[in-house]
């Protein structure tokens, strides 16, 4: 949060370099999670690029009450998260509500050790994307968040605006839903 | 501790926030039940998958127009002091 006060304080000098430096350290990381959020690269770049637009606007009235990193990954997810919404308005109320279901394992096949040998890197690539846009919404940045950008429980909260206990539940129901979907793909090609 | 139970604490443990005693019996059930194991060793490589096909970045000549079309709109930004 120091080393946030001084940027800032630089930013609002409107401090090229200050801004250069904010660029460089958060463009990839809010690409990532907009791309992993909405697969798709251009959307991903239009999120990057109005996060910083809409921090831009709101340089000299920015109230540090959580670090500008928070600040930047909540818009961030907010804004990936409106523009799956406009374009599936009628499945995203279903996807919020269906993370509830208990989740018990009922695939055991051990692929840990193997699937590398099993998946051509275009399969793979498949597979995972797969895998990972059959979350429901809340599931799915929590993953993203938590494992991806490899953001704390407690920065996870502050991003979604949620607590650790829901973040922790939220990361853990991911994990096994991730988990079941894989082992049903590894367990169906052992099998034919 | 129980199937049912291995599972419910599967992501604290993974994460080495189990406290000491629920560690141990955890340890002690996932030494005798295969499933219980396959379920760990997969959550566990899951994640490892996942976090390495989750890592791009901005394409290099994207990423230039990007911070100069920024750049451009950080310098015009009127200072609103206060």
């Amino acid at each position: 949060m120091a080393d946030d006060q001084h940027l800032i304080a630089a930013l609002r000098q409107r401090d090229t370099d200050a801004f250069a430096a904010l660029f460089n350290q958060y463009a990839d990381k809010l690409y990532r999670v907009a791309f992993n959020i909405l697969k798709n690269d251009a959307d991903a770049e239009c999120v990057v690029q109005d996060s910083f637009l809409k921090l831009i606007e709101k340089l000299d009235g920015f109230e540090e009450r959580s670090s500008l990193g928070t600040w930047l990954y909540r818009v961030a997810t907010n804004l990936s998260i409106d523009r799956i919404r406009k374009a599936r308005p009628t499945a995203s109320l279903a996807d919020d509500f269906s993370d509830d279901a208990p989740i018990m394992p009922a695939v055991f096949i051990d692929w840990a050790h193997t699937p590398e040998q099993w998946l051509s890197e275009d399969e793979k690539h498949r597979v995972l994307s797969a895998a990972i846009s059959q979350l429901p919404p809340k599931l799915h940045t929590t993953f993203i968040l938590r494992e991806i950008e490899g953001l704390s429980t407690a920065e996870t909260a502050s991003v979604l605006n949620a607590s650790t206990g829901a973040v922790k539940v939220q990361l853990h129901r991911a994990r096994l839903q991730l988990r079941e979907y894989l082992s049903t793909y590894f367990s169906e090609r052992v099998n034919h | 501790m129980q199937c049912a139970d291995l599972i419910t604490y599967l992501s604290d443990y993974i994460d080495n926030d189990l406290p000491v005693e629920l560690t141990r019996e955890a340890e002690e059930h996932l030494a005798t039940c295969h499933n219980c194991k396959v379920v760990l060793d997969t959550t566990r490589h899951t994640v490892t998958l996942l976090k390495e096909h989750g890592q791009v970045a901005i394409k290099p000549v994207r990423r230039k127009a990007m911070f100069a079309q920024l750049e451009t709109a950080f310098l015009k930004q009127p200072n609103q002091p206060g």
